[in-house]
């Protein structure tokens, strides 16, 4: 099946998921308890000011049109208006797009750099006294909690050393260079706690790889062992690896609230949170919905990418 | 894989990084240079003042826009929009006169029309303030500078409804009726809405035309940093100049550091405990004086507060002008147990409904559990987040809850819609006929002896029959920059940047 074929048939597939994530999270938010507009008005309710509340929101109509409108209106990229204020949810998602986008892309390339190293170089050393000190270290690193991480690493860059902000984040496109002093410590904090889980991950694929007889015949052969471990067996480890990476993408993606709680990162995770708490419908139905665009988006790329570095794969 | 290379660009990136900012360099967004930035722990969920609940979006707003009149330190009223005010004799209509040459952000002129039109959107589309208007018959210009409040009795309060806060404020027409209000509002206040990055921040620029004198600040960046402990780093790195995202463990240590400027200040808010008088026991006074005398109050603002707050058995704190000294529940097991006794009940479970958006509560409701189990009273805790908390609420559907009231001035907004029989939060169901004639009273009573007797009369008789048991007023607790000058933490929590000044010298 060529590419072209391989792409439309999983996008008809993505469509269908959309919708069905849309009808299960149109079901959850209304099915929660917990009335927005009663939220809306804060503790200076009166009965008056709500009727009239719900009634300009639309909620005083039935369940099902009200979802039926939904979808009519996303279909052409209009997710309504957030009960809060207002604002356009497809611009005020946009908005939040590039900084989520950014922690996730910088975590996940800090993780990689550090799980395909010390993942590979503890499978090869594995029993030795440095795979111990490896799979200890990733172990740690699994069971640290992100918000602690976080805040020791600006208690150290920041307050101490005072090389970089603590919080914030400026866009790339403006300013690069605060782009990227921004980022770091966040991205640190993603990709430190991503790359111990991927260490474990590549650790185990190398290990298997490795055990396998074409990798003794290379080593038999002669060749050189940096040859056996970059040519036969990572090479082969590959598809695991990139399993893993797309999954913690994918989860890196759908946004870190605590991360982003700790660097006051304009993310949607932060957005998801605040807009659940204030029962704001739109926005939760709309972030949701781009999670899970995001979310399918890194699976194609993926199962792409499998075809790419493993030629047996093929695209169906 | 090359273990050289990896290493080689961590380190370039760390490099690159540290080598492209100096120490406690703030980072400045062009046109921004020289603003006064400010944490605050949360975003606004909106920024039009007269529908908004949000203390996140006061903070931003008490900046943008005025009111008629306006509290002072002292949270006495004095003129802003309204340059002075006359009353006749029979107390039903008061004339103010505006100050003249006041224009609003879009320069189009303040006048006595937008007035009318701001307090007509209040009363018309029943807001959530309208309540402050319950008395008003009639909103009139009598000119261009003169407005004419009518009233169906005399309401000694009117100054503290229409200015106790920015959800009274003067909004212009043009702004409400494009639909624009909520994310671009217009006001007559020392700063100018210029824009909002969401979920990072929000940008003021001054209003050299302020009728107050001009701000000495070019403007004002509101940062949204919910985390204490970041907001708290960013403040000593010299990133921003003020937060109200202090940890109140912290305080103590915090209150030694010469790097920065802390205020503690006791606030108008409370904490309390209420029981819901339509479910047995609650509705026998001495199951509910029971409870009382068993809570610990010292513990409580321990575990919620490290000691910020203070103890309270009444609302009103120390130091305001309506305190009043009430110490009957002293914590007292022996008595609480009589009774208890006098009143045979016997042991039950009782749950009590807080809130993870209030984490307080949450801790509190330990404490009470604790204080409540020598009488037999088993607490089961019930938390769940606020949405869910409210709807619990206003369906009665609650043994105990606990909750704070934030933001008021005049005792009517302290006791009233809380404990009056016919009170619109009066979710415990409270009802005692000498309470509500006292409350009744207070709203019309004209002499201010006689108005503040009425309410201490009204204050002790709500705790002597126990409709809330009051535990505690939290402080004020801002931290700021010592370059930041012209700035006080008030005990209403308005956040007031219009007199601040930034030496420039030292902070950059």
């Amino acid at each position: 099946m060529n590419i072209l074929a391989f792409l439309a048939r999983r996008l008809a597939y993505s469509a269908v998921v959309l919708i069905g994530v849309l009808i299960v999270v149109f079901a959850l938010v209304h099915l929660v308890p917990g009335d927005p507009v009663r939220i809306a008005l804060g503790t200076r309710y009166t009965p008056e000011a709500y009727q009239a509340l719900r009634e300009a929101s639309g909620l005083d109509q039935p369940l099902v049109s009200q979802f039926l409108s939904y979808l009519g209106h996303a279909a052409t990229g209009n997710l309504g208006v957030s009960f809060r204020n207002g604002d356009p949810v497809t611009e005020v998602l946009l908005e939040r797009l590039p900084a989520t986008v950014s922690l996730a892309v910088v975590g996940i390339v800090l993780a990689l750099l550090i799980a395909l190293p010390a993942g590979i170089y503890s499978a090869l050393r594995e029993g030795r006294m440095s795979d111990a000190v490896v799979r200890i270290t990733s172990q740690f690193g699994v069971s640290v909690p992100d918000f602690w991480l976080g805040i020791l690493l600006v208690a150290l860059f920041s307050t101490v050393l005072g090389w970089l902000p603590t919080s914030g984040y400026r866009p790339l496109f403006d300013d690069p260079g605060g782009w990227l002093r921004h980022v770091i410590l966040p991205g640190l904090t993603v990709g430190l706690v991503a790359g111990a889980i991927m260490t474990r991950y590549v650790r185990s694929a190398v290990l298997e790889v490795a055990a396998m007889g074409y990798v003794r015949t290379a080593r038999s052969k002669g060749l050189a062992p940096r040859v056996v471990t970059m040519r036969h067996t990572v090479r082969n480890a590959l598809v695991p690896i990139l399993t893993i990476t797309g999954i913690q993408l994918a989860t890196i993606l759908s946004g870190i609230i605590v991360v982003e709680v700790v660097f006051a990162w304009p993310g949607l995770g932060r957005l998801v949170f605040n807009s659940v708490a204030a029962r704001d419908y739109p926005v939760i139905q709309g972030a949701v919905l781009l999670m899970a665009v995001l979310f399918l988006a890194v699976n194609l790329l993926v199962d792409v990418l499998y075809a790419v570095v493993d030629p047996r794969i093929r695209l169906s | 894989m090359d273990m050289r290379l990896v290493a080689a660009v961590l380190a370039a990136v760390i490099v690159a990084a540290s080598t492209a900012c100096s120490p406690g360099q703030r980072v400045d967004l062009g046109q921004d240079a020289g603003h006064l930035i400010a944490a605050i722990s949360g975003e606004p969920d909106q920024l039009d003042p007269q529908k908004t609940s949000a203390y996140f979006s006061f903070e931003v707003l008490e900046n943008v826009f005025d009111t008629l009149v306006e509290p002072d330190a002292d949270l006495t009223m004095r003129p802003a929009l309204a340059e002075s005010w006359e009353t006749s004799p029979d107390q039903l209509v008061w004339t103010f006169r505006l100050r003249p040459g006041v224009t609003f952000h879009d320069g189009s002129p303040f006048t006595a029309a937008d007035v009318v039109y701001s307090y007509r959107r209040i009363i018309d589309e029943k807001l959530t303030n309208s309540d402050k208007f319950s008395a008003v018959t009639d909103v009139s210009a009598v000119d261009d500078h003169t407005v004419r409040i009518t009233l169906a009795r005399p309401t000694p309060n009117l100054l503290t409804n229409l200015g106790g806060f920015k959800g009274m404020a003067i909004v212009s027409r043009r702004n409400v009726e494009d639909g624009s209000i909520a994310t671009h509002p217009v006001g007559t206040g020392p700063f100018a809405f210029a824009g909002q990055k969401s979920g990072d921040s929000i940008t003021l620029r001054a209003n050299a035309q302020y009728w107050d004198g001009g701000p000495r600040v070019p403007g004002v960046t509101f940062r949204f940093i919910s985390e204490p402990s970041t907001a708290l780093s960013a403040l000593q790195a010299g990133e921003i100049d003020w937060t109200d995202a202090v940890p109140a463990q912290r305080v103590t240590q915090l209150r030694n550091d010469d790097s920065l400027r802390l205020a503690v200040t006791p606030s108008n808010d409370y904490w309390y405990l209420a029981l819901n008088q339509a479910r047995p026991p609650w509705n026998d006074v001495r199951v509910r004086q029971a409870v009382a005398y068993a809570i610990d109050r010292p513990s409580i603002v321990q575990a919620t507060s490290y000691g910020t707050a203070q103890a309270n058995q009444l609302a009103i704190p120390e130091g305001n002008p309506w305190f009043v000294p009430y110490d009957r529940y002293r914590q007292d097991i022996d008595r609480a147990k009589d009774l208890l006794r006098q009143s045979g009940t016997a042991p039950a479970t009782m749950d009590l409904l807080v809130t993870s958006e209030y984490p307080q509560t949450v801790t509190a409701a330990q404490v009470i559990a604790d204080n409540l189990e020598p009488l037999g009273i088993t607490t089961s805790i019930r938390t769940v987040d606020f949405a869910t908390w409210l709807d619990e609420q206003n369906n009665g559907n609650f043994d105990m809850l606990m909750m704070g009231w934030l933001g008021n001035i005049d005792p009517d907004d302290f006791y009233y819609a809380q404990h009056h029989t016919n009170g619109t939060s009066n979710a415990q169901k409270f009802s005692d006929p000498r309470v509500d004639r006292l409350l009744d009273a207070g709203r019309t009573e004209t002499d201010p002896q006689a108005r503040k007797d009425d309410y201490a009369e009204a204050a002790t008789l709500i705790a002597d029959e126990v409709s809330y048991i009051f535990l505690y007023n939290p402080a004020v607790i801002q931290a700021w920059s010592p370059d930041l000058t012209g700035y006080d933490a008030r005990r209403d929590k308005a956040i007031r940047f219009r007199g601040a000044a930034l030496d420039a010298e030292a902070s950059r």
